[in-house]
């Protein structure tokens, strides 16, 4: 979906150029990937490619340790699984749209998704980068609390059943998906997330992915 | 297509309710006063820091042999079946004329039609890649669904299944609010022929507009003719009507983060058109919202006809109108309360009996079908959401959880 007059008014000319640089960047990673990345198929263990095959796909954008290098790309290391599993099967079934996944997931079956989600919910996640900007980090902080994101999402941000893990996800990622429960573009998202997330500014946005993002410690 | 709002920004001093919280002053400066979030409004100092939140659904397949049928407890006589399976997130039942079970669905977003072949029955997924397509209802050869603001209407589909007609959009005609949460549907047709359905309020508490949310509307079948039949309707999920008098019944869902033991979940009478059930100002039997229940808020409002305990999400509901069931059910409601998230002990997870006054203006609960609740490890394993009366008397139950449909049967 694209912004309104007003969203983009409100983005402000350096915001803009900022996500439209990463955006761009991101684009070309990823575009190179898609035609690398083998797609999924009908990948059942028994008809598709085996497990480890797809795997390989898989870690091409989201890294072979499922922490995730490549802008605009989450980590899954440390996922809920039933989060994973959800989120998988949205992409299935195209609630959840997007270029990147859609070819991913096409088709897998249900024991296929259990078996990706259960992997990468066993990988540590990544210790989160320490160094932010002390300001934006305190925003962040004060944000995440007065909107109790911990009620959900556990005050470690560590996430549990469906709720995501937060602590430590790419910075660029944690704001795209934030914009986009605001923005009501995430297909199939939960309702509540929306509620959460209705009427925040990009400056709050910002602040809690650059907050999230380095929290969470040692794996 | 979302409509845009005027936005609400954290970043200004709450003006309507639902804003979430707001930090920054109107300056941009950090706020010292803290607004809190609309779902957690309201919230005791003991519920300040709870980790409660709704349980997770499943969204994969539940094999049969992974369903412990033989844990469920029903009233002497009774005994349950499974009778469809393997239909994740199976919800909301409505039967077409030719005896198609269509079952809707939030998070898959899909609707299912089983078709009974004697010993088994078969399944296929009818719609798919809709926002939670709750509501389902049948009328004169005609499959209507309801999505969040998506409305569709599958004409003759009997007649063409397993393949299944382009369906008409009905979105624009019934013109539903755009809000997603609390935004997805039930779905009844009246006697008096019009489709009703509820517009939950898109918040966990918060003022709203009487004739835009919390409310349930009739509609005639094509979208026009729109009337609101209740307000105050936090978010009903299931209805249905006296087979006697005709008036409509339905179940609500009570307020999150007041306490862990109030306001209990309502089952409903209305009398009148247009009546006011005291959302979200008074709860349950005349509760005062701390925030907007100011002293006489109650009244005027018309009380529950019966409390459904704290939580428990009292969703589909039907009059028993079968002749398999001894005569103490006839007319009575069975309810399915799908159970309880915000409260540390888990509560519902069951199908209740609403047994009715002589004057059939309230009603008494008893357990019917429990058992899917473990309360000494306060697990459960089974979340009962919708129930349905056979032609020969059965009891349909669907079970959202492991996606299947229990029969329940009386004798034999
Ligand atoms: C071509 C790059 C690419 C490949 C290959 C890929 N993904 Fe993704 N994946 C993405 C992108 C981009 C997103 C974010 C999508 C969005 O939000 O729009 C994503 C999102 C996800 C998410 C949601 C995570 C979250 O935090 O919401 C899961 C789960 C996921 N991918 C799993 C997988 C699995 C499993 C595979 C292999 C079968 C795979 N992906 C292969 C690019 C890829
Ligand atoms: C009532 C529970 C609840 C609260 C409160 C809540 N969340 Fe969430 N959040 C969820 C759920 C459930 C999901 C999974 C969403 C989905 O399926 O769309 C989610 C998803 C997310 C995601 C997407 C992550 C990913 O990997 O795709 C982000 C980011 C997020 N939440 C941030 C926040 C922030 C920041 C706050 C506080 C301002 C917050 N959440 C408050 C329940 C909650």
């Amino acid at each position: 979906m694209s912004p309104t007059a007003a969203e983009r008014r409100r983005r402000g000319p350096d915001r803009a150029i900022a996500s439209k640089r990463r955006a761009a960047a991101g684009v070309l990673a990823l575009a190179v990937l898609l035609a690398a990345a083998p797609p999924a198929g009908a990948g059942t263990p028994a008809g598709g490619p085996a497990l480890e095959e797809l795997l390989e796909g898989c870690a091409q954008c989201h890294g072979a340790d499922g922490n995730s290098v490549m802008p605009d790309v989450p980590s899954l290391a440390g996922q809920p699984a039933t989060f994973l599993e959800t989120q998988l099967i949205l992409f299935r079934e195209r609630l959840r749209r997007s270029e990147a996944m859609a070819p991913q997931v096409k088709g897998l079956d249900d024991p296929t998704v259990i078996a990706l989600a259960a992997h990468y919910a066993a990988l540590p996640p990544r210790a989160a980068p320490e160094a932010g900007d002390p300001a934006l980090l305190a925003l962040g902080r004060e944000l995440a609390k007065a909107g109790r994101c911990g009620t959900c999402h556990l005050r470690d941000f560590a996430g549990r059943q469906q709720i995501p893990r937060l602590a430590g996800q790419r910075e660029d990622y944690l704001a795209m998906a934030l914009a986009a429960y605001r923005d009501e573009s995430r297909g199939g998202a939960d309702t509540t997330m929306i509620d959460v997330m209705r009427g925040a500014t990009d400056a709050e946005i910002e602040a809690l992915a650059h907050f999230l993002a380095r929290q969470g410690g040692q794996p | 297509m979302h409509v845009n709002r005027t936005r609400l920004s954290w970043a200004r001093p709450a003006i309507a309710a639902t804003a979430l919280f707001a930090l920054l002053g109107a300056e941009g400066a950090l706020a010292q006063e803290k607004k809190v979030p609309g779902w957690a409004q309201g919230r005791p100092a003991e519920l300040e820091n709870s980790p409660l939140a709704p349980h997770p659904g499943k969204m994969t397949v539940t094999p049969p042999d992974q369903i412990p049928l033989d844990q469920i407890q029903l009233p002497p006589g009774f005994k349950a079946e499974i009778w469809a399976h393997g239909m994740p997130g199976a919800r909301m039942m409505t039967r077409g004329d030719k005896g198609t079970i269509f079952v809707g669905t939030r998070g898959i977003g899909r609707v299912y039609a089983v078709t009974d072949k004697g010993t088994t029955r078969e399944h296929q997924i009818v719609t798919e890649g809709h926002y939670q397509p709750n509501g389902v209802a049948f009328r004169d050869g005609s499959l209507y669904v309801a999505a969040i603001n998506q409305v569709m209407r599958f004409d003759g589909i009997e007649d063409t299944l397993p393949k299944v007609p382009a369906p008409v959009d009905l979105t624009n005609a019934f013109d539903l609010p755009p809000d997603k949460h609390h935004g997805w549907k039930f779905l009844a047709f009246g006697p008096d022929g019009k489709l009703y359905v509820p517009v939950g309020a898109p918040c966990n508490n918060c003022a709203v507009d009487a004739d835009v949310h919390a409310n349930i509307r009739r509609y005639n079948p094509d979208g026009s003719g729109k009337e609101i039949v209740a307000r105050g309707v936090r978010n009903s999920v299931g209805f249905d009507f006296h087979p006697k008098t005709g008036e409509l019944w339905f179940t609500d869902n009570d307020r999150d983060w007041m306490s862990e033991h109030g306001p209990d979940c309502e089952l409903n009478r209305v009398s009148k058109l247009g009546e006011n059930f005291g959302f979200p100002a008074c709860h349950a039997n005349g509760i005062l919202d701390p925030e907007f229940g100011k002293p006489g808020a109650c009244d005027g409002v018309t009380l529950p006809a019966a409390l459904m305990g704290p939580h428990t999400a009292p969703l589909g509901m039907r009059f028993y109108t079968g002749a398999m069931f001894p005569d103490e059910y006839k007319d009575q409601i069975f309810v399915a309360r799908r159970g309880s998230w915000n409260r540390t002990s888990n509560l519902g997870f069951d199908v209740v009996l609403a047994k009715l006054n002589s004057a059939g203006t309230s009603a008494s609960v008893s357990p019917f079908m429990t058992g899917f609740l473990d309360t000494g490890e306060n697990s459960f394993w089974g979340r009962p959401v919708d129930v349905l009366v056979m032609p020969d008397g059965a009891l349909l139950v669907a079970d959202e959880q492991n996606g299947a449909i229990y029969r329940v049967s009386y004798g034999g």
